[in-house]
């Protein structure tokens, strides 16, 4: 890593003083070696198309990229075109230009989907701060030969057949359900069973009062506890993180599955391709789902020198062939329409995220993660009392107590800094 | 060699001051240790302590100042606290009491003659070499049912009713740290025992059976009142060690399911470093370093009743 960021930055260097051409500096912060050599290939492939330009990538390692990123930044190190997680968004809009105008005029512009659009419109509502370059979302895989072999004919569609189907293949010897994520990271499945019951994805009301206590919220996190308490997860998923949750699938203990399509890649190493497929997530008493949606993105800062050319180099990177590659490399869903139809993605196991992406029963739903102390809540709070509840030392409504009085508090100490 | 006072004429005769002499010479001598030690232990200590009278979370960076006793007062009416040091008496508790009596079971076995001896010896500390972050990982993974096979060993000889992840049932999951820390720890108690036997002379032995002492008569009248303070001192010193000893629990279970394993050390570090809130971390601290502290000077005066050399 730190020889390929040397070698980057020598790269840079040379690059630097060749004086005649015109530089543009590209950061990436979810670095991985895999993911740079796409980037880079992918970039020299634009400065093949614009002769005279020359593109400096720098590369910070996602555990540190926050603060390095925040640095240079603030030092006044700015570069023109970054990628940005969708969590930054927020922090950095008033710095970003707004891209809807060189959209519209996109020869790919139309092709865009959607939930794209809206996506990198998320921080108003109408101001596209970036264009995604693709997404984590949240959908259903399922073990085809565990649900057979319990009888099961179709996967589920609603959170009733959820339940029924997990029932069904917990009678068999030694399998269960689902694979519940009882441990760190389990928050997105439980804020998504509570908003699937309550039929609504906002997590505070007009009073800024967290949604979570609400009688529907609380019947989602009881579904989860039930799911559990019944015996349809197995014993010890009341403390599976990711890696349990994905061995507990493909070693076959387990037949439901909820991940987003990076755990595809885990999954399919070791699963006949026939063996399973995804669906998107059952929808809840509303007709509606609310699958987590985690993105990042292509976006430009309003202190380039040519504006255009920035423009040119995020087109480049999201051009449908150039992110349909991407999106194949890096494990997320493709942004532009037709993607699917793409023998890589036109399979059993991708149509759940399309089918989920392109519905309008499945709203996508975005974690409040600009509130200050939401790493704490979910890392520490929620699972805590979480796995209390699972194991029956409180009820679900003081669960939804407990997570609703902290998240309201929060949300008004958010609210006043704005 | 006899030394001769001169003095030149003109100067004073006398000579400089006892209390100069006696009090306040040593110490000059030894202020590069008193300010180096105070640098590195005594002011951070200081301020650590300070901390936990005031209010200091970093994301509330313009809140900060003295609270007195708030934080402790938090803490008396904090039930996450009575349980993580419920927890932090059972998880040092277990691990010392294995950790003890296997390590002097081994100290014994090796102070016997045979072959290869050496390298039983060398491999006996191995565990005690391999980092806590591994052997942390490898245990967590040893006791999952799908890879690893401990669980159906269980399962075979009854212990549990079916093969599932101790790790995950909040009644048994302290004993997954606790035999990693005990399988980690053993070797800290035979090589230190070892030695303090090996101190042990020979005659006193012979002596004894010559007196016709039994072999349990030889070991609790002479082995055990030899041992007796290198016994004391690394109780105390493991005791105080494994309190503090954060990590395997962290690898392992992370504090859970629903904090059933976690100890006060885990609670210090999510405290400070999840919640931002150093202040009252500070105040979790205090109290264990209070208790460590007590816990010591009981040990320590039992330590000078009992042991008579």
């Amino acid at each position: 890593m730190r020889g390929l960021i040397g070698a980057i930055s020598a790269m840079a260097i040379l690059a630097g003083s060749a004086a005649h051409a015109e530089t543009l500096k590209l950061v990436e912060v979810i670095t991985s070696p895999e993911r740079t050599e796409v980037l880079k290939k992918q970039v020299e492939a634009f400065e093949a198309a614009n002769p005279g330009t020359e593109v400096e990538i720098v590369s910070l390692p996602w555990g540190q990229a926050f603060e390095k990123f925040a640095t240079m930044v603030a030092g006044g190190d700015i570069p023109d075109v970054v990628e940005m997680p969708d969590r930054w968004a927020g922090i950095y809009k008033d710095k970003l230009v707004d891209l809807n105008g060189y959209i519209a005029d996109w020869e790919y512009g139309k092709t865009l989907t959607q939930k794209t659009l809206d996506m990198g419109r998320q921080t108003d509502g109408k101001t596209a701060r970036m264009i995604p370059y693709g997404f984590y979302l949240r959908a259903l895989f399922y073990n085809k030969k565990l649900l057979e072999e319990a009888g099961v004919s179709e996967p589920p569609k609603t959170m009733e057949d959820f339940m029924a189907a997990s029932k069904a293949v917990s009678e068999l010897d030694g399998k269960y359900g689902y694979c519940l994520r009882g441990g760190p990271g389990g928050l997105n499945g439980w804020i998504m069973m509570a908003a699937t019951m309550n039929g609504d994805n906002t997590f505070f009301d007009a009073d800024g009062k967290s949604t979570l206590n609400q009688p529907g919220s609380v019947e989602g996190l009881q579904f989860l506890i039930d799911m559990y308490q019944n015996g349809y997860a197995p014993k010890d998923s009341v403390s599976w993180g990711f890696n349990e949750i994905v061995a507990g699938f493909y070693s076959g203990t387990c037949v439901f599955l909820d991940q987003d399509p990076d755990a595809l890649i885990a999954v399919a190493e070791r699963m006949n391709e026939d063996d399973f497929a995804v669906v998107p997530m059952p929808v809840g008493p509303a007709g509606k789902a609310f699958p987590t949606i985690g993105f990042a993105g292509w976006a430009m800062f309003d202190t380039t020198k040519d504006k255009d050319l920035s423009w040119k180099l995020i087109a480049s990177l999201s051009s449908p062939e150039a992110n349909k590659e991407w999106a194949k490399r890096v494990g997320v869903i493709p942004i532009h329409e037709g993607a699917e139809q793409d023998p890589y993605f036109k399979t059993p196991q991708f149509a759940g995220w399309f089918e989920t992406l392109n519905g309008d029963q499945y709203v996508p739903t975005v974690m409040p993660t600009y509130l200050e102390q939401f790493g704490y809540f979910a890392d520490s709070i929620a699972l805590e009392t979480s796995q209390e509840a699972l194991l029956g030392q409180i009820s679900a409504q003081d669960l939804a107590d407990t997570w609703a009085e902290f998240l309201t508090e929060e949300y008004g100490r958010w609210k006043a800094a704005q | 060699m006899t030394a001769i006072e001169t003095t030149a004429p003109g100067t004073s005769r006398a000579r400089p001051s006892f209390y100069l002499k006696y009090m306040v010479e040593p110490y000059l001598y030894l202020s590069p240790a008193i300010v180096l030690i105070a640098l590195v232990m005594l002011v951070p200590l200081a301020i650590g302590i300070s901390y936990a009278f005031q209010s200091v979370n970093l994301l509330r960076p313009f809140q900060t100042g003295w609270v007195g006793f708030e934080n402790f007062q938090t803490l008396w009416s904090d039930r996450k606290f009575w349980l993580a040091l419920t927890n932090t008496f059972w998880w040092t508790l277990g691990s010392i009491f294995f950790q003890f009596f296997l390590g002097l079971g081994l100290a014994l076995l090796l102070n016997t003659q045979f072959h290869g001896k050496r390298l039983v010896q060398a491999l006996v500390f191995l565990p005690w070499a391999v980092p806590t972050f591994l052997s942390a990982l490898t245990w967590a993974w040893l006791f999952n049912p799908t890879i690893g096979p401990l669980p159906h060993w269980l399962a075979a000889v009854g212990i549990l009713s079916e093969p599932f992840n101790i790790l995950g049932d909040p009644n048994l999951a302290m004993w997954g740290p606790v035999t990693a820390n005990v399988w980690f720890g053993i070797p800290f108690f035979a090589i230190t025992l070892l030695a303090a036997l090996q101190s042990i002379p020979g005659e006193l032995y012979e002596a004894a059976e010559i007196d016709g002492a039994t072999v349990w008569q030889s070991f609790t009248k002479i082995t055990l009142p030899f041992l007796a303070p290198m016994i004391a001192i690394t109780v105390m010193l493991r005791t105080i060690w494994i309190a503090n000893f954060a990590d395997l629990i962290f690898v392992m279970t992370g504090g859970g399911p629903a904090n059933s394993t976690q100890i006060l050390s885990t609670y210090i570090f999510t405290t400070a470093f999840r919640k931002l809130d150093f202040g009252y971390a500070s105040a979790i601290a205090v109290a264990l370093l209070g208790l460590l502290l007590l816990y010591a000077v009981i040990l320590l005066v039992l330590r000078r009743k009992l042991v008579k050399i």
